[in-house]
């Protein structure tokens, strides 16, 4: 690879690291949203020394005229560069949620005294649907009162299910999209709005059928379910 | 011009930069550049519309989406660790790490397996930073024992894995001890049995002053961001390959089964390629596993992976990487095991 091709790529690597951090946001598709900072400074990092190179070859092409050359393997880099120009790969979505569902993420541990009680409001509480799935095992595990009769609205995308309703989903992310894993409650009354669709969805806990010994899936009774964009932050 | 004018070059920047033949000919420049990246853009754009809808694009997507995250997760550490590597090179007189490090590589080889624990740093961070150490004379086998420890017992990892097994301090312990078991034995075994001629050290660069001295710092960073972050890229693409790829049902059918679970989980971890600061929450989320199983997917996960073993390939080079690759990762498996079997 020759110097000038070398330079071209760190310029074009930093650059896309910048625009998806600072220009678009689409960063918050791949990582989480605390690795802002680090990776604007890591292109910047490229940029400068992109650019310092470029410079340096401008100077030093009067004096002597031969090229050094780097290892050709780094061409690959150019491959994430026009991923991200090109393609823009979207948040994941109900491909990768099915393949992972043997697994489901864990929900956040509940506060030390366990959760409160939801008192029945007009206003739809917002919830992530990390809490809704804590509430809902503690709710299943002998305090009902930590969901009730609350009306909740809960934000996420559509997954297909077997055997009536559908998931309303919300892929968490540890460090990148790499490790994603599910959040899943399954939605009653209400017909999907199709794979992949962002919806809000209000509606009450739905309570496992009676006598039931085992803790089910959470799922909610949907009252009301609106379709929105997809969020800027598309991972819990 | 005269060709005579070429003497204005430090003389030492031969030595900096790689040899000529790591790379290819190009014909012009700047040219093939240009070319290059707008070939790769019409491929990308072609498979878009003619190759994605005959797969699934939402396979596609994701793999897309996971290759491209595995890259910009990595980069952060890549930029930075390399900026450290070149910064101990260009900076750090040779004679320091003689100082702190004990004289005879048998003793220094603990030491530097416990400085690992106090720097924090990604797998993709130490490769780099462990080929600094050994340009600036640090023992390989006492460099090679900071390549695993950094990545696998430093605090930042430490924390994550306390906070994805809550109430079990017991894990932690685990992963630090069967981690800096492993690459303390690793570098002993590499002392005792490696050959130099099997690893490819670059060469130690002079330090000039002034200019010179930051002209060298840019462009060894430059050099090792553009070879390393190449083989990263290899590393995201087959990451990718697996998250996309690997049917979920196999690995959760062999859960139950002693001997093979642990095995299975120390595989998956080399496929998987997870930053170290992340993989205690996979782990966590493995449930069915023993957990011994999962502390050897610990230990495994930021020693040996598919992105490092692209890393220490071209760091190192392939005949230092086929002989250290399965060394570190049997000695992971069984000390995993051990620590597992006695703490857990």
């Amino acid at each position: 690879m020759s110097r000038p091709a070398q330079n071209l790529l760190l310029v074009a690597l930093g650059a896309a690291a910048l625009w998806i951090t600072l220009a678009t946001g689409e960063y918050l598709s791949y990582v989480r949203p605390g690795f802002r900072i680090p990776l604007a400074a890591a292109g910047a990092v490229l940029v400068v020394l992109g650019g310092a190179g470029m410079l340096r070859d401008r100077r030093a092409a009067s004096a002597h005229g031969h090229h050094h050359h780097g290892p050709g393997v780094a061409w690959l880099l150019a491959a994430p560069v026009v991923a991200v120009a090109v393609v823009a790969p979207p948040a994941l979505g109900s491909f990768s949620a099915t393949r992972t569902a043997s697994r489901p993420a864990p929900p956040p541990p509940p506060p030390d005294e366990g959760y409160p009680a939801l008192p029945v409001t007009a206003e739809p509480d917002d919830m992530s649907l990390g809490e809704y799935i804590g509430r809902a095992f503690q709710a299943q595990d002998g305090r009902p009162e930590v969901l009730g009769d609350a009306t909740v609205r809960l934000t996420g995308f559509a997954t297909p299910r077997k055997g009536g309703g559908w998931f309303l989903t919300r892929m968490v992310i540890a460090c990148c999209a790499g490790d994603a894993v599910p959040f899943r409650v399954v939605v009653h009354g209400a017909p999907s709005p199709g794979a992949d669709r962002w919806v809000r969805v209000t509606g009450t806990w739905h309570r496992p059928p009676a006598g039931l010994r085992r803790t089910t899936e959470p799922a909610l009774d949907a009252r009301r379910v609106i379709r929105i964009p997809r969020p800027a932050r598309p991972y819990e | 011009m005269m060709a005579g004018v070429s003497v204005e070059s430090p003389a030492w920047e031969d030595d900096v930069l790689p040899p000529p033949d790591w790379g290819r000919k190009p014909r012009s420049p700047l040219t093939t550049a240009s070319a290059l990246f707008a070939g790769s853009a019409l491929l990308l754009v072609a498979g878009r519309l003619w190759i994605a809808p005959a797969l699934d694009v939402r396979a596609v997507d994701a793999w897309t989406t996971v290759f491209v995250a595995v890259c910009v997760q990595a980069l952060p550490f890549l930029v930075f660790g390399v900026a450290l590597s070149a910064a101990i090179t260009a900076f750090v007189p040779a004679g320091f790490w003689t100082r702190v490090l004990p004289r005879r590589p048998g003793a220094a080889v603990p030491v530097a397996g416990a400085l690992g624990a106090v720097l924090p740093g990604c797998e993709c961070a130490s490769v780099p930073v462990a080929g600094g150490l050994m340009a600036r004379g640090v023992a390989p086998s006492a460099a090679l024992a900071f390549l695993l420890a950094a990545p696998a017992v430093n605090p930042v990892v430490l924390v994550s894995t306390a906070v994805a097994f809550p109430g079990r301090p017991e894990m932690v312990a685990g992963r630090f001890a069967a981690s800096l078991l492993t690459a303390v034995v690793a570098g002993w075994a590499w002392l005792a049995f490696g050959r130099g001629s099997w690893l490819r050290v670059l060469p130690q660069r002079p330090s000039a002053a002034g200019d010179g001295r930051w002209d060298a710092f840019r462009s060894a960073m430059a050099h090792d961001i553009l070879h390393a972050g190449g083989f990263l890229v290899v590393g995201g693409a087959a990451a990718a390959t697996i998250n996309v790829a690997l049917p979920a049902s196999w690995v959760a059918s062999v859960a139950g089964i002693p001997v093979v679970s642990i095995l299975v989980l120390a595989l998956l971890a080399v496929l998987m390629s997870i930053c170290s600061e992340a993989d205690a929450f996979v782990a966590a989320s493995l449930t069915g596993f023993s957990p011994t199983a999962r502390l050897v997917f610990l230990v495994v996960g930021p020693m040996v992976d598919l992105k490092l073993i692209a890393l220490q390939t071209g760091f190192f080079g392939r005949a230092f990487a086929v002989r250290f690759i399965p060394l570190t990762f049997a000695l992971a498996v069984v000390s995993g095991t051990a620590v597992g079997s006695v703490l857990l």
